[in-house]
């Protein structure tokens, strides 16, 4: 969990990626008559039925579970647009369509909370599942694909679920190629050969506790 | 040139397979009758309806229709039909009434085609044999045997010489009519469309019957002559695979092809080669060309249906002109004439059609009249045949219609103009507001407002109605409700719902029912029953419901259903609407114009006072209908037609429409069409719609649209048209608030919520006048900006608007803002008496001096409410002045004793509004404004003291408490500007922020 300290598991966990989605702002159609609401975060509303408001996904949620609303499926979100980018995304290897930043969990929270508003539901969520299978894929490979060649991979439009899967490989990962690149380490390992490193180890070690 | 795509509709619903459908235009070229092998209903489309009608179905087959043919009968034009169930029937066209049951098959009809003249029908299928039948008295006169399959396509030639048919393996013969013996047979010229039952091979005569077109092995057409069956040419091009629909225009210069590959393509035949193209969907499975325009109806295999227009592109001969006759007949997508008692009239021109529609009945003397005038002066030859029986006049009409078309041949766009003109010729048909078209197996509409919707489901013999409020959160819960009369008028409001249906023969009454949401009686539902009338119009209101039928009667009932009222209305109904106790009725006033405008008339009663409110023409955009009509939430009288233009009642100028919104500016995009819910003062809330839906369904949901109000301002020099469209709009807005406040003054009701209101709108106004004054400043338009000083209504932004031009560095404007603002004191100090009306046709009374014997009045007529403290009296006269501009626009006749109460309150009113909405900066300055005038005041106050101690005038001392007496005077005018500019200066630094930033935003 984030929440805790250690910093070697310093990862989201879904719900937790899913929590911070939920601030994204989505359409509703609410079919009752309501004053604006006040929030910590903002005033929404005054709601008349049948004329579109936008408010954040969980107050969408919640008037959603009180039956006060429908959820528009958002633009992106219809078979269409989907199957134009789960196209794009198998043509194009190395990079990444621009989706929205928490589409896995929006979409998630939708089919959750909303799946009588979305049409084609089934095929909706199958193409949202196709694309983050190929995108999950996509970061695999292009991490892979770091070697001696290659130093650059394109994580353009990753989106925050893709970044939090990565994100504890990617500081360790990180930090080992400064370990192996400091200059100490690669002297050491030019003149005294592979058996000393051990030792070796110590000093770019101690160079990194200060930060 | 490529044109713009087609964009078909659904006109069938098939069973998603690939199926034959046909698709037929009428004679007059304003209908156009569809069909699909997957359903057993003839859809007749009304083109040129307003507002846009569902198709009319005709259902008598039960199955599938696989061929169409129609004919302009002796009496009226008849349809035939021929369909899987085996038979073949004939309606009256358009009407659609079943007329006979014209002859059976053993086996399903493929193909039907009428005679030029209608006297013949040719009928085959997969029966062996071609049925020739007089239409006369349905009497089989020949039977063409010699085809092996199922003869899928008949053309008659159009000298009624020969029958040329052909059958799915591509074998054509031509059939000598006089004997009934094949002439030529042509065999497997065709392709075979044997295996494929939604494939038929097609073939066609050219209108001078000429040559014969057929579809060739090679994706080509082939042309056949007429008398040696020979090959003549073919016409090769770019279709990929077969052609398996083909059409002639009107005038024999074109061919229109549709290929197995779904393109259509348009051909010049005498150049063999194809100008147009199209490319579908799905393959078009008929194609008809419109007898009078240059237009194509197509209907693909699906069932969908859709109009290209303009086909052939407008620099080229139009494919009507110099077409042999008008009165084309189609058949499965083929033109057929005849010429049985006539030459072939091969210039084609309209003196001969008018002939030919006049030659029994009209006097030779008329005809040759006729003849010369023809072309220009057909309305004077339509005025000859008044008297002369329905079918002339019908005709006549059609011919008028048809010479219009001539005139504009060949000049493509103006073409479409005169169609659109010929659109609207008819009077429109009373419709509901808020309702949409029915269409087969669909929800629709039967009403549709800001409250809620009514929407029924058609099934067999009976209805399923529902009731749903938008606000489902306070609305009532309506069950729903099984219809067996067939409503489809329906109104609704918060306290019940009320359904009619028209009259369908004896049986079934027009009935109007009314259904209350809730009730304290049990079973408070109450239906009335109209013999010989039928209801045209329902509306309803608080306790009233209210009827208008097809005798020009208006009806009123009670909730309860008593009957209260039974008035007459001028003209056929249009519709009606319910406000409260507000009933608009829409009547015809007279027959539309020739240019196609609606003549509509509008009264308002009201129903609980039994009086009649407004009484006028109800103005619509030329060429348009009324789409539809209501109130706003305020009550206002609105109405929208069908070019997209709001139009607001108001009491301006004695009762006048304003255009305020425009569906063509408002849209994003040419394709969208705003469908009107209701609006309120300053939004209007409607349904957009995506061409080809002019009307939304019912699922999903649709969704509101909030869309701003806005005058068809013309682009000013100033640039700023928000701000002057703004300002119209408010000062609207805020007369109507006024008028509302004096009525209810005038009913002695407590005014203080509108009047807050009304001032906190006035102060809206200002603040967009100031913004106009800036940006008349900026652009040099500096009387402009003198007139809008004199619009301002508070004081305060005079003032605000003096240091707006002094900001600006304009100081001679400033001199002259300070001169009106000087007279304005001046007139306030007059007190209510020839104060001057800020309203936008009444600044004349600004410039009237004060007089001396006013003054003197006023002052003793004050002098006993002495006791008020003397610094709140001017202040006190302001807002007197600024009430009396709300109350009584200047008329100046409240009794002055009334005056320091109501002042005083109103005063109060006023800070205790500006404190307690403290935020907006207006009222903010308001606010100051009072405090700092007040300090003005005790200035000018000792100013008036040290005058008088001068004795410069004797009457002061008699006055001492009104510090404005002394501006009577020369020297007490030069003190108040004195003290004006000296209070500017003072407050200059401390609101120069507030108010020179206002209005710069």
């Amino acid at each position: 969990m984030a929440g805790q300290s250690d910093p070697h598991i310093s990862i989201f966990s879904a719900p937790e990626v899913e929590f911070l989605a939920e601030d994204e702002v989505v359409e509703i159609v609410p079919n009752i008559r309501m004053e604006s609401l006040n929030m910590i975060c903002g005033d929404f509303g005054p709601f008349f039925p049948q004329i579109p408001s936008k408010v954040p996904l969980w107050l969408a949620a919640a008037l959603k579970k009180r039956g006060k609303c429908t959820i528009r499926t958002p633009e992106w979100m219809t078979v269409e647009r989907l199957t134009q980018v789960l196209e794009a995304e198998r043509e194009s290897p190395r990079e990444f369509q621009p989706l929205p930043f928490h589409y896995v969990e929006i979409s998630r929270l939708l089919f959750d909370h909303a799946r009588d508003d979305i049409p084609d539901i089934y095929m909706v969520r199958s193409l949202i599942e196709d694309i983050r299978d190929v995108r999950f894929h996509k970061v695999e490979t292009g991490l892979e694909t770091i070697s001696g060649r290659t130093h650059a991979v394109k994580l353009k439009n990753l989106s925050a679920m893709e970044v939090n899967i990565v994100r504890p490989f990617m500081v360790r990962a990180l930090q080992a190629f400064y370990k192996h690149d400091s200059p100490q380490m690669i002297q050491q390992a030019d003149t005294m050969g592979s058996k000393r490193s051990q030792g070796a180890d110590r000093g770019p070690r101690r160079d990194l506790r200060p930060r | 040139m490529k044109g713009r795509s087609v964009k078909l509709r659904e006109a069938h619903r098939g069973s998603g397979a690939a199926s034959l459908c046909s698709v037929v235009w009428g004679p007059d070229g304003s209908r156009v009758a569809t069909a699909s092998a997957a359903d057993a209903s003839v859809s007749v489309h009304d083109l040129v309806a307003h507002p846009p009608r569902p198709p009319a179905a005709i259902r008598h087959h039960r199955d599938g229709v696989t061929a169409l043919a129609l004919a302009l009968g002796p009496i009226c034009g008849s349809l035939a039909s021929g369909s899987i169930d085996h038979s073949v029937k004939l309606y009256s066209f358009p009407e659609g009434e079943f007329q006979s049951n014209i002859t059976r098959f053993t086996l399903p009809i493929r193909s039907l085609a009428f005679n030029r003249s209608g006297s013949l029908l040719a009928a085959a299928g997969d029966d062996d044999g071609i049925k020739l039948i007089a239409t006369i008295d349905n009497t089989i006169s020949k039977v063409l045997k010699g085809h092996r399959g199922s003869v899928t396509s008949l053309s008659f030639d159009p000298k009624n010489e020969f029958l040329a048919s052909m059958d799915s393996s591509g074998t054509v013969v031509y059939w000598e009519l006089s004997s009934g013996k094949p002439l030529h047979t042509l065999k497997a010229v065709a392709p075979n469309t044997d295996s494929d039952n939604s494939i038929s091979n097609v073939l066609s005569w050219r209108p001078d019957g000429e040559m014969l077109a057929v579809p060739g092995l090679r994706n080509d057409v082939v042309m056949y002559d007429r008398d040696t069956g020979e090959k003549l040419f073919t016409l090769k091009g770019d279709h990929e695979r077969s052609v398996c629909a083909l059409c002639w225009s009107p005038n024999g210069k074109y061919l229109a092809t549709s290929g197995l590959d779904k393109q259509v393509l348009i051909w010049d035949v005498e150049l063999r080669q194809d100008i147009e193209r199209q490319k579908f969907d799905e393959r078009i499975s008929c194609l008809a060309w419109k007898p009078n325009g240059n237009a194509l109806a197509v209907i693909d295999v699906m069932g969908k249906f859709g109009i290209w227009e303009p086909v052939v592109p407008p620099s080229m001969k139009s494919p009507i002109d110099g077409a042999p006759s008008l009165q084309g007949r189609h058949t499965n997508g083929s033109l057929l004439f005849d010429d049985e008692d006539e030459k072939p009239s091969t210039s084609g021109s309209l003196d001969d059609v008018i002939d030919e529609s006049h030659g029994e009945s009209a006097p030779t003397s008329h005809k040759r009249l006729r003849k010369r005038s023809a072309v220009y002066a057909t309305d004077h030859s339509n005025g000859d045949s008044e008297g002369e029986d329905d079918l002339l006049h019908q005709i006549e009409s059609r011919k008028r219609n048809s010479t219009k078309c001539k005139e504009s041949a060949g000049k493509g766009k103006e073409e479409c103009v005169i169609s659109g003109k010929l659109r609207s010729t008819r009077m429109q048909e009373a419709f509901q507001p808020g309702s949409t078209p029915s269409q087969h197996g669909k929800r629709r509409f039967l009403s549709y407002n800001m409250l809620g919707c009514i929407t029924t489901l058609e099934n067999e013999g009976y209805s399923h109605v529902e009731v749903d409020f938008h606000d489902t959160g306070s609305g009532p819960r309506v069950p729903s409700m099984t219809d067996y009369f067939g409503f489809t008028m329906a109104s609704l409001n918060e306290n019940g719902s009320v359904f009619a249906n028209p009259c369908k023969g004896e049986k079934n009454m027009s009935t109007l029912m009314y259904r209350p949401f809730s009730s304290w009686a049990n079973n408070s539902e109450w239906s009335m029953r109209f013999e010989g009338e039928e209801v045209k119009a329902v509306a309803l209101g608080t306790g009233w419901v209210a009827a208008v039928t097809s005798l020009n009667f208006l009806r009123i009932f009670t909730e309860g259903g008593l009957q209260r009222h039974i008035l007459s209305v001028t003209g056929p109904v249009v519709t009606a609407a319910g406000f409260r106790d507000l009933l608009a009725v829409v009547t015809h006033a007279s027959d539309c114009l020739p240019s196609g405008d609606q003549m509509l008339k509008v009264k308002v009663f009201n129903i609980s006072k039994g009086t009649q409110s407004v009484n006028c023409r109800l103005p619509l955009t030329p060429c348009s209908s009324l789409t539809w009509f209501g109130f706003s939430e305020e009550g206002r009288l609105s109405s929208y037609d069908s070019k997209g233009v709001l139009r607001v009642f108001c009491d301006q100028f004695g009762g006048s429409w304003l255009p305020l919104f425009s569906s063509i500016k408002a849209r994003k995009s040419e394709d969208e069409s705003h469908w009107v819910v209701g609006l309120n003062s300053s939004k209007l809330f409607c349904i957009v719609c995506k061409s080809p839906d002019t009307y939304p369904s019912v699922m999903p949901k649709p969704l509101l649209t909030i869309l701003d109000l806005s005058s068809p301002l013309a682009s000013s020099d100033l640039g700023a048209a928000d701000l002057e469209n703004e300002f119209i709009i408010s000062n609207l807005h805020l007369s109507q608030m006024q008028k509302k406040i004096e009525e209810m003054v005038a009913s002695g009701q407590d005014t203080t919520g509108l009047d807050d209101e009304a001032f906190s709108t006035e102060a809206a106004i200002d603040r967009c006048i100031l913004r106009l004054i800036a940006s008349c400043c900026n652009g040099d338009k500096l009387v402009r900006a003198t007139e809008l000083v004199k619009l301002l209504s508070l004081e305060k932004s005079v003032k605000g608007a003096i240091k707006l031009v002094t900001a600006l560095k304009l100081p001679m404007l400033a001199e002259r803002f300070s001169n009106i603002l000087e007279e304005r004191m001046f007139s306030e100090s007059k007190g209510p008496r020839g104060i001057p009306s800020v309203d936008s046709n009444a600044t004349v009374a600004k410039n009237v001096p004060p007089i001396k014997a006013s003054l003197t009045s006023e002052t003793i007529k004050i002098e006993p409410s002495g006791s008020k403290p003397p610094l709140t009296l001017p202040a006190a006269h302001f807002s007197k002045q600024e009430r009396s501009k709300e109350s009584k626009d200047g008329s100046a006749t409240m009794p002055l004793k009334a005056i320091p109460k109501v002042s005083k309150d109103h005063e109060r009113k006023i800070e205790e509004k500006a404190k307690k909405e403290g935020d907006t900066d207006i009222l903010k300055i308001t606010n100051r404004g009072a405090t700092k005038e007040g300090n003005d005041r005790v200035e000018l106050k000792d100013r008036s003291e040290t005058c008088s101690s001068n004795g410069s005038d004797h009457r002061e001392s008699n006055r001492p408490a009104n510090p404005f007496a002394k501006s009577s005077t020369n020297q007490g005018k030069l003190s108040l500007l004195d003290s004006i500019k000296k209070m500017k200066k003072a407050d200059h630094e401390k609101d120069e922020k507030a108010n020179n930033k206002k209005p710069r935003v």
